[in-house]
């Protein structure tokens, strides 16, 4: 029997950072009904952008911050120019415009970085402390704090605040909020840049924690998807829950012999699940 | 005078169409004898990938012209056909035939299996899960490889590399592209004969309305699920004609973006119209490979793809074979009568 703990404690920064994602992926559907697919592309690229200005000599937390502002520009960009063009068109459509988001970030990130083996390093590496037996690096605490951070950061915005109001009610009814004097755009416009600066810390973590790769960080927007299918896209709580417990399955599955080279099938077979306990009861959903 | 016009032009219009399919029968005869003869080696291997992934994207096509399904995993299906294909050529050293249809039939049932949940809910959904699905298929790809001769379950050789057994009549790739163009030929008859039948009258109800079909008397989700198993067949046979083009497979060919290329590529191309999959597949390796020729990144080619879906998907819904056709509509209104 292999020794799980510091596995439990890697998964579940990585589970950080699949909320993280997750909750910008969930925030974004609620106000614009857009799933993002582009999700890891941006945070692909915010890793990238700072991982270039650290190698060019420029101050870590510049870098950071630079990472971060690029996603999140990206995105508010692509919701206000390009998105309110397809709001009329099929929730798939405007779902599939993001994959094509995706595939520009992705051939843009490897014509001018390529895939070569990198890891973005950051300066809480060489911190760590105890907990319970196991040596924790202070950026899986952070990671693990931000994601906390995030979350509720997020679910008091949208319950307490008068642009999380109309982002609820975007989210209820967009004709009728319309109607009611919601600036439709605007709002839009915030859960864009929410879901992008998520997306850039997301992405940065990742990149440390895993490898800076354009590719692995593009697809690390399956569990992230996954997570926010588990908590069928409104519920953040449940959204949080599935990304936690998909990161954490991930890895302590990966001491376990048989199974561990198939543990990246986890946030398929979650969604799966999710999508199985949903329609228990046979219903249609007509269009 | 508008009796003789409505009794002539049933006439004349079916001139136009028997020449126009002497036309387009001339030019696939020509490019099947003449094509192959005219190519260089690489070019010839290129062009039998990309008749390959015609019928890949024919595949997606299907679901999303007659259904609109948006299917994210076809390019795994593919792969998943190819090493069926592989499987059972090394394994029983069958013809490459039985070979072919066994990739497409394992290809349609591990689509069937897997997508059965999602079948049921709205589109958005298939699509998340046949993204997902195409994650999990490169896992397993890349975790037990491609089989290429040895013994075993995975079928994996420790010495060199087997290729596979190409079909009796077709050994030269003059002759395998031939062979590969008369395969994409008969697949596309399987879609249109489908098309013309009950299944496409049952397919064009859904597309309208659920509600209608349902009253209708039309079994939405028997008919969803064929529609499923049929393009995850012709995935299947794609997969493993590439197989049989390249004599192996790698393992590292089948990540999940190629799948989003695919159906990225079928949009742009034109999922619509018959032609829409051939421009799909050219574009999908003889563009890269023209690039290539010109010592440009391919990775341009990812750019110019992503550009070219967020084209199509807000100006040109019909993509460029409807776009062709509007040109050669505009055509004939002006030079021909």
């Amino acid at each position: 029997m292999p020794d799980f703990t510091p596995f439990l404690v890697s998964g579940l920064a990585t589970a950080a950072t699949y909320v993280l994602s997750a909750v910008g992926i969930v925030v974004l559907y609620r106000a614009s009904g857009v799933v993002n697919f582009s999700q890891g592309a941006l945070g692909a690229l915010a890793a990238f952008v700072s991982w270039s200005i650290v190698e060019h000599g420029g101050p870590e937390p510049v870098a950071w911050c630079a990472g971060v502002f690029v996603s999140t520009a990206l995105a508010f960009l692509y919701g206000r120019a390009l998105a309110p063009r397809l709001a009329f068109s099929d929730p798939v459509m405007r779902a599939v415009a993001t994959l094509s988001v995706a595939l520009i970030l992705l051939g843009f990130m490897g014509y001018v970085w390529g895939e070569l083996p990198r890891r973005l390093r950051l300066p809480t590496d060489t911190m760590s402390f105890e907990l319970i037996g196991v040596r924790v690096t202070a950026t899986r605490a952070v990671a693990f704090a931000l994601a906390v951070l995030a979350t509720v950061a997020v679910m008091v915005f949208l319950a307490r605040s008068r642009l999380g109001l109309q982002m609820r009610a975007l989210a209820n009814n967009r004709d009728l909020s319309a109607l009611l004097g919601v600036r439709v755009l605007r709002a839009d416009g915030y859960a864009w840049v929410i879901s992008g600066g998520l997306a850039g810390v997301s992405g940065i973590l990742l990149a440390d924690l895993q490898r800076l790769s354009g590719q692995t960080l593009t697809f690390a927007v399956i569990p992230a998807i996954s997570a926010a299918v588990i908590g069928r896209f409104s519920s953040l709580p449940a959204t949080v829950a599935g990304g936690v417990a998909i990161g954490a399955c991930e890895a302590l599955l990966t001491p376990v012999p048989v199974v561990g080279p198939f543990r990246t099938a986890v946030p398929f077979v979650f969604a799966v699940a999710a999508l199985l306990w949903m329609q228990r009861r046979f219903s249609f959903v007509y269009r | 005078m508008t009796d003789q016009t409505l009794a002539y032009s049933p006439l004349l219009d079916t001139n136009r169409v028997r020449l126009k399919w002497v036309a387009a029968a001339l030019v696939a005869l020509g490019t099947v004898y003449l094509l192959p003869d005219v190519l260089s080696n690489y070019w010839l291997r290129t062009f039998i990938s990309s008749t390959a992934l015609a019928i890949g994207s024919l595949s997606v096509s299907l679901l999303f012209a007659q259904l609109g399904m948006v299917s994210l995993a076809q390019f795994a299906l593919l792969g998943v056909g190819g090493w069926f294909a592989l499987r059972i050529s090394h394994g029983f050293g069958v013809p490459f035939e039985v070979a072919l249809l066994t990739g497409g039939i394992a290809a349609a049932a591990f689509g069937l299996i897997v997508g059965l949940p999602a079948l049921r809910m709205r589109g958005l959904y298939l699509a998340i899960i046949t993204l997902m699905m195409a994650g999990a298929i490169q896992v397993l790809i890349s975790a037990f490889g491609f089989p290429d001769g040895g013994t075993g379950m995975l079928g994996k050789s420790t010495g060199a590399r087997i290729m596979m057994a190409r079909p009796y009549l077709a050994q030269t790739d003059e002759a395998y592209f031939r062979y590969a163009m008369v395969v994409l030929a008969m697949c596309y008859g399987v879609v249109f004969v489908h098309m013309r039948g009950r299944p496409g009258r049952a397919w064009a109800m859904i597309r309208r309305s659920e509600v209608c079909a349902l009253s209708g008397g039309v079994h939405i989700v028997a008919y969803k699920v064929w529609a499923f198993t049929l393009s995850g067949f012709l995935a299947g046979i794609a997969g493993g004609l590439l197989a049989g083009g390249v004599g192996q497979l790698d393992g590292s060919a089948f990540p999940a973006s190629q799948s989003i290329m695919l159906f990225a590529l079928t949009i742009v191309g034109g999922a619509f119209s018959w032609i829409g999959p051939i421009i799909a597949g050219l574009m999908l390796r003889a563009f890269p490979a023209l690039l290539n020729d010109f010592h440009v990144d391919g990775n341009i080619a990812t750019i110019v793809f992503g550009a070219g879906l967020l084209h199509a998907l807000m100006t040109a819904p019909r993509g460029i074979a409807g776009q062709i056709q509007d040109a050669a509509g505009a055509f004939r209104k002006r030079f021909v009568r």
